[in-house]
C-alpha cells in the first residue's frame, strides 16, 4: 500500500501521563493520550487557514477586490446577514465564531485533495472524532452561556419546558426530552462531520485496495481516485463545512427561544426574512 | 473461535446497519428531490434558492448514513477484531 500505511481509524497515540489504559475485557479505554496524527493534521490546517486569512488581509483592495478576497467577503457577508436575520442584530460575537468555524473546516477538508498518504501523521483533520467533537463541544458551551446571558437563569431553565402553550403538568413531562434534545446537539453536530469525512477517507482506502495488483497502481484506480476525491473533497467537504457553520448559527438562534414570548406575551411569527438559504427554516427541518 | 464469531456477528450487524441506513437515506433524498421539483415547477424563479436549500437538506439527510458507515467500520475493526 503506497497511499495509506495504516488502516483508517487507527491513530498513533502519544501518552502524556503514562501509557496505561483501562482494559475492560474487550473495550480498551485509553486515557491521558492524544492522537498525534490529528494534532499534526489540524495544526497544518490551522496554519494554512491563518496564512490564507493573513495573506488576504495584507493585500486588501477596496476598489477592485481580488478573487480570494471576494470569496472571503461573500462568506463573511453571508454569515453576517444570516446572524442578523436569525439570531439577533446585536449578537455580533456569533459572526467571528461561525465564520472561523466555517472557513477552518472548509480549508481542513479541501487540503485532503492532496495525497497526504506520504506521511502516516497526515490525514484529513476531521476524520478523527476527537477533532470534530472538540469543535462541537466548544460551540455547545458557548451556546449555553449565551442562552443564560440572554434569558437569565430563570428563562434558561424555563426554556427546558419548551412547548410553552401547554399547561404546567404537561410541560414538566417535556423536560426530559428537552434535555436530551440539548445534549444530542453536539453529538450529532460532531458525528455528522466526522462520518462524512471519515467515509470519504475510507472510500479512498478501499479504492486503493480494489484495483491494486502486485503493489502497482493501475491507471483506472488513479482515475477513480481523482474522480472520487474531486466529488468528496470539493462537494461534500464544502457542504459539510457550510452545514456545520449554519447549524452553529441555528443553535444560537434556538438559545433565544422563549425570549419574545416573555417580553410580549404572544407568539412571535416565524421569521422568514432570511437572505438566500434560510437558517430559520432549516431549524425546523433538522 | 471467539474471534471468528465476533467478526461474523459484527459483519452481519454492519451489513444490516448499512442496508437500513441506505434505505433511509434514499427515501429521504427522494422526498427532498420531490419537494424541490414541486417547488420549482410551482415557482420557477425560486430555482436558485431551492437548489441551494435542497443540497443542504441532502447533506443533512445523508449524514445519518455516513455516520452509520463510519461508526460501523470503526466498531467492526477496533472492537470486534479485538476479541480473542
Amino acid at each position: 500500500m503506497t497511499y495509506l500505511e495504516a488502516q483508517p481509524g487507527t491513530h498513533p497515540l502519544t501518552p502524556i501521563c503514562g501509557d496505561q489504559y483501562l482494559n475492560l475485557l474487550v473495550i480498551k479505554f485509553y486515557y491521558c493520550a492524544f492522537t498525534l496524527d490529528t494534532l499534526v493534521s489540524s495544526a497544518v490546517a490551522i496554519a494554512v487557514t491563518l496564512a490564507l486569512a493573513f495573506f488576504i488581509a495584507s493585500r486588501l483592495q477596496p476598489g477592485v477586490p481580488s478573487k480570494l478576497q471576494m470569496v472571503l467577503e461573500a462568506l463573511l457577508s453571508y454569515v453576517r446577514g444570516t446572524v442578523r436575520d436569525t439570531v439577533a442584530a446585536d449578537a455580533t460575537f456569533v459572526i467571528p465564531i461561525a465564520a472561523t468555524i466555517g472557513m477552518y473546516i472548509l480549508v481542513a477538508n479541501w487540503i485532503d485533495f492532496f495525497p497526504l498518504g506520504f506521511s502516516p501523521l497526515l490525514h484529513p483533520a476531521n476524520s478523527d472524532i476527537n477533532q470534530t467533537l472538540a469543535m462541537a463541544v466548544v460551540v455547545f458551551l458557548i451556546v449555553q452561556g449565551y442562552s443564560i446571558r440572554v434569558l437569565g437563569l430563570r428563562g434558561y431553565l424555563r426554556r427546558f419546558t419548551k412547548p410553552f402553550e401547554l399547561n404546567m403538568f404537561m410541560r414538566a413531562g417535556y423536560v426530559v426530552f428537552n434535555i436530551i434534545e440539548e445534549l444530542v446537539k453536539p453529538v450529532s453536530l460532531s458525528l455528522r462531520l466526522f462520518g462524512n469525512i471519515f467515509a470519504g477517507f475510507l472510500m479512498v482506502y478501499l479504492l486503493g485496495l480494489l484495483f491494486q495488483v502486485g503493489g502497482i497502481w493501475l491507471p483506472l484506480s488513479l482515475g477513480g481516485l481523482v474522480v472520487w476525491k474531486a466529488f468528496d473533497v470539493f462537494f461534500i467537504g464544502a457542504l459539510q463545512a457550510f452545514i456545520f457553520m449554519l447549524l452553529t448559527i441555528v443553535y444560537f438562534q434556538q438559545a433565544r427561544e422563549g425570549l419574545e414570548e416573555e417580553l410580549h406575551g404572544a407568539h412571535a411569527p416565524p421569521s422568514d426574512r432570511s437572505p438566500s438559504v434560510g437558517a430559520a427554516q432549516l431549524s425546523q427541518h433538522q | 473461535m471467539n474471534h471468528a464469531i465476533a467478526i461474523a456477528g459484527a459483519m452481519i450487524g454492519f451489513g444490516l446497519a448499512l442496508g437500513g441506513g441506505a434505505i433511509g437515506a434514499a427515501v429521504g433524498d427522494g422526498l427532498v428531490g420531490n419537494a424541490a421539483i414541486q417547488g420549482i415547477s410551482r415557482q420557477p424563479e425560486a430555482q436558485g434558492r431551492l437548489t441551494a436549500f435542497m443540497f443542504i437538506i441532502v447533506g443533512l439527510v445523508e449524514a445519518m448514513y455516513f455516520i452509520n458507515l463510519a461508526l460501523g467500520f470503526l466498531l467492526v475493526t477496533s472492537f470486534a477484531a479485538g476479541v480473542h
